[in-house]
Protein backbone atom coordinates (compact mmCIF):
# COMPACT_ATOMS: atom_id res chain seq x y z
CA UNK A 1 0.00 0.00 0.00
CA UNK A 2 3.06 2.09 0.74
CA UNK A 3 4.57 1.67 -2.27
CA UNK A 4 1.48 2.92 -3.82
CA UNK A 5 1.45 6.02 -2.42
CA UNK A 6 5.07 6.61 -2.80
CA UNK A 7 5.03 5.98 -6.84
CA UNK A 8 2.01 8.19 -6.96
CA UNK A 9 3.84 11.19 -5.11
CA UNK A 10 6.80 10.12 -7.24
CA UNK A 11 5.51 10.35 -10.70
CA UNK A 12 3.41 13.39 -9.85
CA UNK A 13 6.54 15.16 -8.67
CA UNK A 14 8.46 14.32 -11.24
CA UNK A 15 5.73 15.23 -13.92
CA UNK A 16 5.25 18.33 -12.19
CA UNK A 17 9.51 19.50 -12.43
CA UNK A 18 9.28 18.32 -16.39
CA UNK A 19 5.65 18.93 -17.12
CA UNK A 20 6.90 17.24 -20.16
CA UNK A 21 3.93 14.68 -20.79
CA UNK A 22 1.86 17.84 -19.34
CA UNK A 23 2.30 20.01 -21.82
CA UNK A 24 2.58 17.44 -24.57
CA UNK A 25 -0.88 16.00 -24.27
CA UNK A 26 -2.66 19.07 -23.87
CA UNK A 27 -1.18 20.61 -27.17
CA UNK A 28 -2.20 17.23 -28.99
CA UNK A 29 -5.74 17.25 -27.22
CA UNK A 30 -6.26 21.30 -28.59
CA UNK A 31 -4.69 19.62 -32.13
CA UNK A 32 -6.94 17.27 -32.63
CA UNK A 33 -10.04 19.30 -31.54
CA UNK A 34 -8.93 21.75 -33.73
CA UNK A 35 -8.37 19.44 -36.91
CA UNK A 36 -12.11 18.54 -36.68
CA UNK A 37 -12.66 21.70 -37.41
CA UNK A 38 -10.82 21.16 -40.67
CA UNK A 39 -12.32 17.94 -41.87
CA UNK A 40 -16.01 18.31 -42.30
CA UNK A 41 -18.32 19.85 -44.85
CA UNK A 42 -19.61 23.22 -43.33
CA UNK A 43 -22.69 23.30 -40.91
CA UNK A 44 -24.85 24.73 -38.41
CA UNK A 45 -23.92 24.76 -35.14
CA UNK A 46 -27.06 23.14 -34.03
CA UNK A 47 -25.59 19.99 -36.03
CA UNK A 48 -22.30 20.06 -34.57
CA UNK A 49 -23.88 19.87 -31.31
CA UNK A 50 -24.96 16.49 -32.44
CA UNK A 51 -21.10 15.25 -33.35
CA UNK A 52 -19.29 17.22 -29.97
CA UNK A 53 -19.60 14.49 -27.64
CA UNK A 54 -17.57 12.21 -29.89
CA UNK A 55 -15.21 14.24 -31.06
CA UNK A 56 -14.54 15.27 -27.67
CA UNK A 57 -14.09 11.55 -26.46
CA UNK A 58 -12.20 10.37 -29.42
CA UNK A 59 -9.90 13.40 -28.17
CA UNK A 60 -9.78 12.44 -25.15
CA UNK A 61 -9.17 8.93 -25.84
CA UNK A 62 -5.91 9.91 -28.15
CA UNK A 63 -4.89 12.22 -25.23
CA UNK A 64 -4.90 9.28 -23.10
CA UNK A 65 -3.08 6.92 -25.55
CA UNK A 66 -0.15 9.42 -25.78
CA UNK A 67 -0.09 10.17 -22.22
CA UNK A 68 -0.26 6.35 -21.37
CA UNK A 69 2.66 5.88 -23.90
CA UNK A 70 4.90 7.63 -21.40
CA UNK A 71 4.07 5.75 -17.90
CA UNK A 72 6.47 3.39 -18.25
CA UNK A 73 9.00 5.02 -20.88
CA UNK A 74 10.62 6.94 -17.54
CA UNK A 75 11.23 3.99 -15.45
CA UNK A 76 13.43 2.28 -18.90
CA UNK A 77 16.24 4.90 -18.18
CA UNK A 78 19.30 3.92 -15.39
CA UNK A 79 17.09 0.54 -15.23
CA UNK A 80 14.60 1.46 -12.85
CA UNK A 81 12.53 -0.97 -13.77
CA UNK A 82 14.34 -3.61 -12.62
CA UNK A 83 14.35 -1.44 -9.26
CA UNK A 84 10.31 -1.63 -9.69
CA UNK A 85 10.32 -5.53 -9.90
CA UNK A 86 12.55 -5.74 -6.86
CA UNK A 87 10.51 -3.82 -4.72
CA UNK A 88 9.26 -5.97 -1.97
CA UNK A 89 5.38 -6.67 -1.57
CA UNK A 90 2.62 -7.47 -3.96
CA UNK A 91 3.32 -5.37 -7.51
CA UNK A 92 -0.50 -4.70 -8.22
CA UNK A 93 0.53 -1.84 -5.49
CA UNK A 94 3.24 -0.20 -7.69
CA UNK A 95 0.09 -0.73 -10.29
CA UNK A 96 -2.35 1.08 -8.20
CA UNK A 97 0.34 4.33 -7.48
CA UNK A 98 1.40 4.66 -11.24
CA UNK A 99 -2.34 4.13 -12.54
CA UNK A 100 -3.11 6.38 -9.78
CA UNK A 101 -0.58 9.51 -11.40
CA UNK A 102 -1.97 8.87 -14.61
CA UNK A 103 -5.29 9.71 -13.46
CA UNK A 104 -4.53 12.74 -11.99
CA UNK A 105 -2.95 13.66 -15.03
CA UNK A 106 -5.25 12.64 -17.79
CA UNK A 107 -7.66 14.34 -15.85
CA UNK A 108 -6.15 17.78 -15.81
CA UNK A 109 -5.49 17.65 -19.33
CA UNK A 110 -9.24 16.86 -20.62
CA UNK A 111 -10.29 19.56 -17.74
CA UNK A 112 -8.18 22.12 -19.98
CA UNK A 113 -9.60 20.42 -23.52
CA UNK A 114 -12.57 20.94 -22.33
CA UNK A 115 -12.84 24.50 -22.25
CA UNK A 116 -11.04 24.43 -25.39
CA UNK A 117 -13.15 22.26 -27.23
CA UNK A 118 -16.66 24.18 -25.40
CA UNK A 119 -15.10 27.56 -27.28
CA UNK A 120 -14.97 25.87 -30.77
CA UNK A 121 -18.01 23.73 -30.54
CA UNK A 122 -20.11 26.71 -28.94
CA UNK A 123 -20.91 24.03 -26.43
CA UNK A 124 -22.39 25.02 -22.81
CA UNK A 125 -20.28 23.02 -20.38
CA UNK A 126 -21.38 24.54 -17.81
CA UNK A 127 -25.43 22.73 -17.95
CA UNK A 128 -24.48 19.70 -16.72
CA UNK A 129 -20.67 20.19 -15.53
CA UNK A 130 -21.31 18.10 -11.86
CA UNK A 131 -22.77 15.16 -14.26
CA UNK A 132 -20.31 15.65 -17.19
CA UNK A 133 -17.09 15.48 -14.01
CA UNK A 134 -18.37 12.65 -12.60
CA UNK A 135 -18.81 10.98 -15.92
CA UNK A 136 -14.89 11.98 -17.03
CA UNK A 137 -13.63 10.63 -13.68
CA UNK A 138 -15.28 7.31 -13.34
CA UNK A 139 -14.39 6.46 -17.16
CA UNK A 140 -10.80 7.57 -16.25
CA UNK A 141 -9.87 5.07 -13.97
CA UNK A 142 -10.90 2.54 -16.85
CA UNK A 143 -8.75 3.84 -18.82
CA UNK A 144 -5.91 4.52 -16.83
CA UNK A 145 -6.46 0.41 -15.59
CA UNK A 146 -6.21 -1.08 -18.43
CA UNK A 147 -4.02 1.62 -20.02
CA UNK A 148 -1.07 1.29 -17.35
CA UNK A 149 -0.93 -2.44 -17.81
CA UNK A 150 -0.56 -2.72 -21.31
CA UNK A 151 1.38 0.06 -20.69
CA UNK A 152 3.83 -2.03 -18.87
CA UNK A 153 3.13 -4.73 -21.53
CA UNK A 154 4.35 -2.89 -24.55
CA UNK A 155 7.07 -0.43 -23.16
CA UNK A 156 9.62 -3.14 -23.87
CA UNK A 157 8.62 -4.29 -27.20
CA UNK A 158 10.07 -3.27 -30.40
CA UNK A 159 7.49 -0.45 -32.13
CA UNK A 160 5.91 0.57 -28.49
CA UNK A 161 4.60 3.68 -30.36
CA UNK A 162 2.78 1.31 -32.38
CA UNK A 163 2.11 -1.50 -30.51
CA UNK A 164 0.33 0.21 -27.16
CA UNK A 165 -2.64 1.87 -29.61
CA UNK A 166 -3.55 -1.37 -30.98
CA UNK A 167 -3.73 -3.26 -27.98
CA UNK A 168 -4.99 -0.79 -26.21
CA UNK A 169 -8.21 1.16 -28.22
CA UNK A 170 -10.24 -2.55 -28.51
CA UNK A 171 -10.17 -2.42 -25.15
CA UNK A 172 -11.46 1.03 -24.84
CA UNK A 173 -14.32 0.73 -27.51
CA UNK A 174 -16.82 -0.47 -24.41
CA UNK A 175 -16.15 2.91 -22.25
CA UNK A 176 -16.34 5.20 -25.35
CA UNK A 177 -19.38 3.98 -25.95
CA UNK A 178 -20.91 4.26 -22.77
CA UNK A 179 -19.28 7.88 -22.08
CA UNK A 180 -20.47 9.37 -25.72
CA UNK A 181 -23.97 8.50 -24.31
CA UNK A 182 -23.45 10.05 -20.82
CA UNK A 183 -21.98 12.78 -22.32
CA UNK A 184 -24.54 13.75 -25.10
CA UNK A 185 -27.25 12.92 -22.04
CA UNK A 186 -25.25 16.31 -20.19
CA UNK A 187 -24.70 17.92 -22.92
CA UNK A 188 -28.35 18.31 -23.56
CA UNK A 189 -29.09 19.77 -19.92
CA UNK A 190 -30.74 16.21 -18.91
CA UNK A 191 -28.78 15.12 -15.92
CA UNK A 192 -26.51 11.89 -16.04
CA UNK A 193 -28.21 8.63 -16.89
CA UNK A 194 -27.83 5.90 -15.04
CA UNK A 195 -27.75 3.73 -18.10
CA UNK A 196 -24.08 5.98 -19.09
CA UNK A 197 -23.05 5.02 -15.78
CA UNK A 198 -23.73 1.48 -14.35
CA UNK A 199 -21.64 0.48 -17.48
CA UNK A 200 -19.04 2.28 -17.10
CA UNK A 201 -18.87 1.32 -13.26
CA UNK A 202 -18.90 -2.25 -13.66
CA UNK A 203 -16.02 -1.86 -16.75
CA UNK A 204 -13.58 -0.32 -13.59
CA UNK A 205 -13.98 -3.03 -11.24
CA UNK A 206 -13.22 -5.63 -14.32
CA UNK A 207 -10.42 -3.19 -15.66
CA UNK A 208 -9.30 -2.77 -12.16
CA UNK A 209 -9.07 -6.10 -10.58
CA UNK A 210 -7.88 -8.02 -13.98
CA UNK A 211 -5.09 -5.11 -14.18
CA UNK A 212 -3.93 -5.59 -10.40
CA UNK A 213 -3.77 -9.02 -10.02
CA UNK A 214 -2.02 -9.46 -14.14
CA UNK A 215 0.59 -6.96 -13.24
CA UNK A 216 2.05 -9.22 -10.78
CA UNK A 217 3.32 -11.21 -14.22
CA UNK A 218 4.02 -8.10 -16.47
CA UNK A 219 7.61 -7.06 -15.11
CA UNK A 220 10.54 -9.47 -15.12
CA UNK A 221 12.34 -10.88 -12.82
CA UNK B 1 20.28 -39.52 -26.74
CA UNK B 2 17.35 -38.10 -25.84
CA UNK B 3 16.84 -38.68 -21.92
CA UNK B 4 14.13 -41.31 -20.96
CA UNK B 5 10.71 -40.02 -19.83
CA UNK B 6 9.02 -41.17 -17.17
CA UNK B 7 6.34 -40.00 -18.16
CA UNK B 8 4.40 -40.98 -21.82
CA UNK B 9 5.67 -38.74 -24.30
CA UNK B 10 2.59 -36.11 -24.54
CA UNK B 11 3.90 -35.71 -28.39
CA UNK B 12 3.12 -39.33 -29.22
CA UNK B 13 -1.45 -39.14 -27.60
CA UNK B 14 -0.79 -35.98 -29.75
CA UNK B 15 -0.07 -37.66 -33.54
CA UNK B 16 -3.02 -40.21 -32.21
CA UNK B 17 -5.87 -37.63 -32.01
CA UNK B 18 -4.16 -35.94 -35.33
CA UNK B 19 -5.17 -39.09 -36.66
CA UNK B 20 -8.12 -39.81 -36.08
CA UNK B 21 -9.35 -36.05 -36.33
CA UNK B 22 -7.72 -36.62 -39.69
CA UNK B 23 -9.56 -39.55 -40.66
CA UNK B 24 -13.01 -38.24 -39.30
CA UNK B 25 -12.83 -35.13 -41.76
CA UNK B 26 -11.55 -37.17 -44.67
CA UNK B 27 -15.24 -39.81 -44.11
CA UNK B 28 -17.05 -36.00 -42.74
CA UNK B 29 -16.06 -33.78 -45.68
CA UNK B 30 -17.86 -35.53 -48.62
CA UNK B 31 -21.34 -36.15 -46.42
CA UNK B 32 -21.18 -32.64 -46.07
CA UNK B 33 -20.78 -31.41 -49.55
CA UNK B 34 -23.47 -33.46 -50.72
CA UNK B 35 -25.47 -32.29 -47.79
CA UNK B 36 -25.24 -28.65 -48.57
CA UNK B 37 -25.45 -29.55 -52.12
CA UNK B 38 -29.06 -31.27 -52.03
CA UNK B 39 -30.12 -28.97 -49.08
CA UNK B 40 -33.41 -27.44 -50.68
CA UNK B 41 -33.31 -23.56 -51.80
CA UNK B 42 -34.66 -21.37 -49.94
CA UNK B 43 -37.62 -19.55 -51.27
CA UNK B 44 -36.46 -16.23 -50.11
CA UNK B 45 -32.90 -15.72 -50.36
CA UNK B 46 -32.05 -18.46 -52.84
CA UNK B 47 -28.54 -19.88 -53.08
CA UNK B 48 -27.28 -17.57 -50.99
CA UNK B 49 -28.92 -18.60 -47.73
CA UNK B 50 -26.57 -22.18 -47.83
CA UNK B 51 -24.11 -20.18 -46.64
CA UNK B 52 -25.85 -20.93 -43.11
CA UNK B 53 -24.40 -23.78 -43.34
CA UNK B 54 -20.49 -22.69 -43.40
CA UNK B 55 -20.87 -18.92 -41.10
CA UNK B 56 -22.41 -20.42 -37.96
CA UNK B 57 -19.80 -23.14 -37.85
CA UNK B 58 -17.21 -20.81 -38.21
CA UNK B 59 -18.13 -18.42 -35.54
CA UNK B 60 -18.25 -21.22 -32.95
CA UNK B 61 -14.70 -22.09 -34.13
CA UNK B 62 -13.79 -18.50 -33.27
CA UNK B 63 -14.86 -18.19 -30.30
CA UNK B 64 -13.34 -21.48 -29.53
CA UNK B 65 -10.29 -20.53 -29.87
CA UNK B 66 -10.29 -17.66 -28.33
CA UNK B 67 -11.39 -19.23 -25.32
CA UNK B 68 -8.47 -22.13 -25.84
CA UNK B 69 -6.20 -18.80 -26.03
CA UNK B 70 -7.44 -17.66 -22.78
CA UNK B 71 -7.50 -21.13 -20.50
CA UNK B 72 -4.30 -21.91 -22.28
CA UNK B 73 -2.22 -18.77 -21.13
CA UNK B 74 -4.01 -18.72 -17.64
CA UNK B 75 -1.96 -22.13 -17.90
CA UNK B 76 0.86 -20.87 -18.32
CA UNK B 77 0.87 -18.18 -15.86
CA UNK B 78 -0.03 -20.92 -13.64
CA UNK B 79 2.69 -23.60 -14.13
CA UNK B 80 4.96 -21.64 -16.90
CA UNK B 81 5.41 -24.82 -19.13
CA UNK B 82 5.69 -24.02 -22.69
CA UNK B 83 3.55 -26.67 -23.69
CA UNK B 84 0.73 -24.92 -22.43
CA UNK B 85 2.00 -21.84 -24.19
CA UNK B 86 2.06 -23.16 -27.72
CA UNK B 87 -1.62 -24.27 -27.23
CA UNK B 88 -2.04 -20.87 -26.58
CA UNK B 89 -0.76 -19.54 -30.14
CA UNK B 90 -2.65 -22.75 -31.50
CA UNK B 91 -5.89 -21.38 -30.53
CA UNK B 92 -5.02 -17.66 -31.36
CA UNK B 93 -4.03 -18.29 -34.70
CA UNK B 94 -6.83 -21.08 -35.73
CA UNK B 95 -9.36 -18.18 -33.86
CA UNK B 96 -8.50 -15.55 -36.50
CA UNK B 97 -8.34 -17.80 -39.18
CA UNK B 98 -11.76 -18.51 -38.65
CA UNK B 99 -13.34 -15.44 -37.51
CA UNK B 100 -11.62 -14.16 -40.49
CA UNK B 101 -13.26 -16.10 -42.95
CA UNK B 102 -16.76 -15.62 -40.41
CA UNK B 103 -16.70 -11.78 -41.34
CA UNK B 104 -15.68 -12.72 -45.40
CA UNK B 105 -18.87 -15.15 -45.00
CA UNK B 106 -20.78 -12.81 -43.43
CA UNK B 107 -21.40 -9.77 -45.78
CA UNK B 108 -21.24 -12.10 -48.71
CA UNK B 109 -24.02 -13.68 -47.86
CA UNK B 110 -25.60 -9.36 -46.71
CA UNK B 111 -25.08 -8.28 -49.95
CA UNK B 112 -26.70 -11.86 -51.39
CA UNK B 113 -29.83 -10.92 -49.30
CA UNK B 114 -30.15 -7.31 -49.60
CA UNK B 115 -28.82 -6.32 -52.56
CA UNK B 116 -25.35 -4.33 -53.88
CA UNK B 117 -24.27 -2.18 -51.06
CA UNK B 118 -25.30 -3.91 -48.48
CA UNK B 119 -21.96 -5.52 -47.48
CA UNK B 120 -22.19 -4.51 -43.87
CA UNK B 121 -24.17 -3.38 -41.24
CA UNK B 122 -23.77 -2.43 -37.28
CA UNK B 123 -25.77 -5.10 -36.23
CA UNK B 124 -24.57 -5.93 -32.35
CA UNK B 125 -22.80 -9.21 -32.57
CA UNK B 126 -21.36 -7.90 -36.33
CA UNK B 127 -19.56 -5.20 -34.32
CA UNK B 128 -18.51 -7.47 -31.14
CA UNK B 129 -17.05 -10.03 -33.98
CA UNK B 130 -15.19 -7.70 -35.51
CA UNK B 131 -13.61 -5.95 -31.88
CA UNK B 132 -13.10 -9.62 -31.55
CA UNK B 133 -10.99 -9.55 -34.52
CA UNK B 134 -9.09 -6.49 -33.78
CA UNK B 135 -8.32 -8.27 -30.32
CA UNK B 136 -6.72 -11.06 -31.65
CA UNK B 137 -4.47 -8.89 -34.28
CA UNK B 138 -3.24 -7.14 -31.51
CA UNK B 139 -2.24 -10.63 -29.67
CA UNK B 140 -0.45 -11.88 -32.82
CA UNK B 141 1.52 -8.46 -33.22
CA UNK B 142 1.84 -8.47 -29.53
CA UNK B 143 3.84 -11.96 -30.06
CA UNK B 144 5.41 -10.82 -33.07
CA UNK B 145 7.22 -7.47 -31.25
CA UNK B 146 8.02 -9.25 -28.05
CA UNK B 147 11.80 -9.52 -27.50
CA UNK B 148 12.20 -13.01 -25.96
CA UNK B 149 10.08 -16.08 -25.94
CA UNK B 150 9.60 -16.11 -22.44
CA UNK B 151 8.07 -12.56 -22.02
CA UNK B 152 6.40 -12.92 -25.52
CA UNK B 153 4.37 -15.97 -23.95
CA UNK B 154 3.86 -13.94 -20.69
CA UNK B 155 2.65 -10.71 -21.61
CA UNK B 156 0.16 -12.88 -24.92
CA UNK B 157 -1.31 -14.78 -21.70
CA UNK B 158 -2.39 -11.36 -20.21
CA UNK B 159 -3.70 -10.06 -23.29
CA UNK B 160 -5.15 -13.52 -24.03
CA UNK B 161 -7.33 -13.67 -20.51
CA UNK B 162 -7.91 -10.06 -21.22
CA UNK B 163 -9.44 -10.58 -24.68
CA UNK B 164 -11.90 -12.97 -23.75
CA UNK B 165 -12.87 -10.77 -20.37
CA UNK B 166 -13.87 -8.27 -23.47
CA UNK B 167 -16.42 -11.10 -24.79
CA UNK B 168 -19.29 -10.35 -22.63
CA UNK B 169 -18.23 -7.23 -21.51
CA UNK B 170 -18.51 -5.71 -25.37
CA UNK B 171 -22.15 -8.58 -25.50
CA UNK B 172 -23.57 -6.36 -22.83
CA UNK B 173 -22.91 -2.49 -23.66
CA UNK B 174 -23.39 -3.07 -27.38
CA UNK B 175 -26.98 -4.53 -26.03
CA UNK B 176 -27.53 -1.43 -23.71
CA UNK B 177 -26.52 1.18 -26.53
CA UNK B 178 -29.05 -0.93 -28.42
CA UNK B 179 -29.09 -1.50 -32.34
CA UNK B 180 -30.44 -4.09 -35.10
CA UNK B 181 -30.08 -7.02 -34.59
CA UNK B 182 -29.85 -9.66 -37.54
CA UNK B 183 -28.79 -12.36 -36.05
CA UNK B 184 -30.94 -14.79 -34.31
CA UNK B 185 -30.93 -14.99 -30.66
CA UNK B 186 -29.53 -18.31 -29.51
CA UNK B 187 -32.56 -19.46 -27.96
CA UNK B 188 -34.40 -19.45 -30.45
CA UNK B 189 -35.18 -22.74 -31.54
CA UNK B 190 -36.78 -24.52 -34.97
CA UNK B 191 -35.82 -21.11 -37.26
CA UNK B 192 -34.61 -23.77 -39.73
CA UNK B 193 -37.04 -24.61 -42.27
CA UNK B 194 -37.72 -28.53 -43.48
CA UNK B 195 -34.68 -30.29 -44.98
CA UNK B 196 -32.35 -27.68 -43.61
CA UNK B 197 -31.28 -29.36 -40.33
CA UNK B 198 -29.14 -31.97 -41.32
CA UNK B 199 -26.97 -30.19 -43.81
CA UNK B 200 -26.71 -27.44 -40.83
CA UNK B 201 -25.96 -30.38 -38.38
CA UNK B 202 -23.01 -31.72 -40.38
CA UNK B 203 -21.61 -28.42 -41.23
CA UNK B 204 -21.39 -27.76 -37.41
CA UNK B 205 -19.80 -31.04 -37.15
CA UNK B 206 -17.08 -30.98 -40.20
CA UNK B 207 -16.04 -27.43 -39.02
CA UNK B 208 -15.56 -28.63 -35.30
CA UNK B 209 -13.78 -31.19 -36.53
CA UNK B 210 -11.54 -29.11 -38.68
CA UNK B 211 -10.78 -26.44 -36.60
CA UNK B 212 -9.87 -29.55 -33.78
CA UNK B 213 -7.68 -30.60 -36.54
CA UNK B 214 -6.11 -27.26 -37.04
CA UNK B 215 -5.54 -26.54 -33.66
CA UNK B 216 -3.96 -29.64 -32.55
CA UNK B 217 -1.78 -29.13 -35.81
CA UNK B 218 -0.60 -26.33 -35.07
CA UNK B 219 -0.02 -27.24 -31.13
CA UNK B 220 2.14 -29.74 -32.43
CA UNK B 221 4.13 -27.90 -35.24
CA UNK B 222 4.71 -25.11 -32.00
CA UNK B 223 5.96 -28.14 -30.07
CA UNK B 224 8.53 -29.82 -32.48
CA UNK B 225 9.73 -26.06 -32.94
CA UNK B 226 10.65 -25.93 -29.21
CA UNK B 227 12.54 -29.21 -29.24
CA UNK B 228 14.63 -27.99 -32.61
CA UNK B 229 15.25 -25.39 -31.26
CA UNK B 230 16.54 -26.64 -27.59
CA UNK B 231 18.40 -29.49 -29.42
CA UNK B 232 20.52 -26.94 -31.58
CA UNK B 233 21.29 -25.20 -28.44
CA UNK B 234 22.18 -28.72 -27.08
CA UNK B 235 24.38 -29.29 -29.81
CA UNK B 236 25.95 -25.80 -29.37
CA UNK B 237 26.82 -26.61 -26.16
CA UNK B 238 28.08 -29.58 -27.11
CA UNK B 239 31.91 -28.73 -28.42
CA UNK B 240 32.30 -26.26 -25.68
CA UNK B 241 32.07 -28.57 -23.36
CA UNK B 242 34.49 -30.94 -25.37
CA UNK B 243 36.55 -28.26 -25.27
Amino acid sequence: MNAAWALLWKDLVTEWRSRDRLVAMVVFSFLVVVVFQFAWPPMEAGEMTRFAPGVLWVTYLFAAVIGLGRTFALELENDAMTALALAPGTRGWLFLGKAGATWVLITAVQAMTAFVFALFFRVDLMTGVVGFATLVAVANVGICSIGTLLSAMSVRSRFREVLLPVLLIPTLIPILTSAVVGTTATLAGEGLPFAALQPLIVIDGVYLILSFLLFDFVLDE
Amino acid sequence: MAAPHSAPDPADSIQRSLRVLGWLLVLLSPAYAWAVITAPIDRVQGVMQKILYVHPPLAYGAYLGFVVTAVAGGLFLWRQQAVHDQLAIAGAEVGTLFCTLMLITGPIWARGAWGPGNWWVWDPRLTLTLLLWFVYLAYLLLRSFTEGDERAARLASIYGILGVALIPLNYWIIDLAGGRAQHPENIEQGSLGAGMGMPFLVGNLTLFFAFAYLLVLRWRVGLLQNALAEAEAEADRGPQRAA
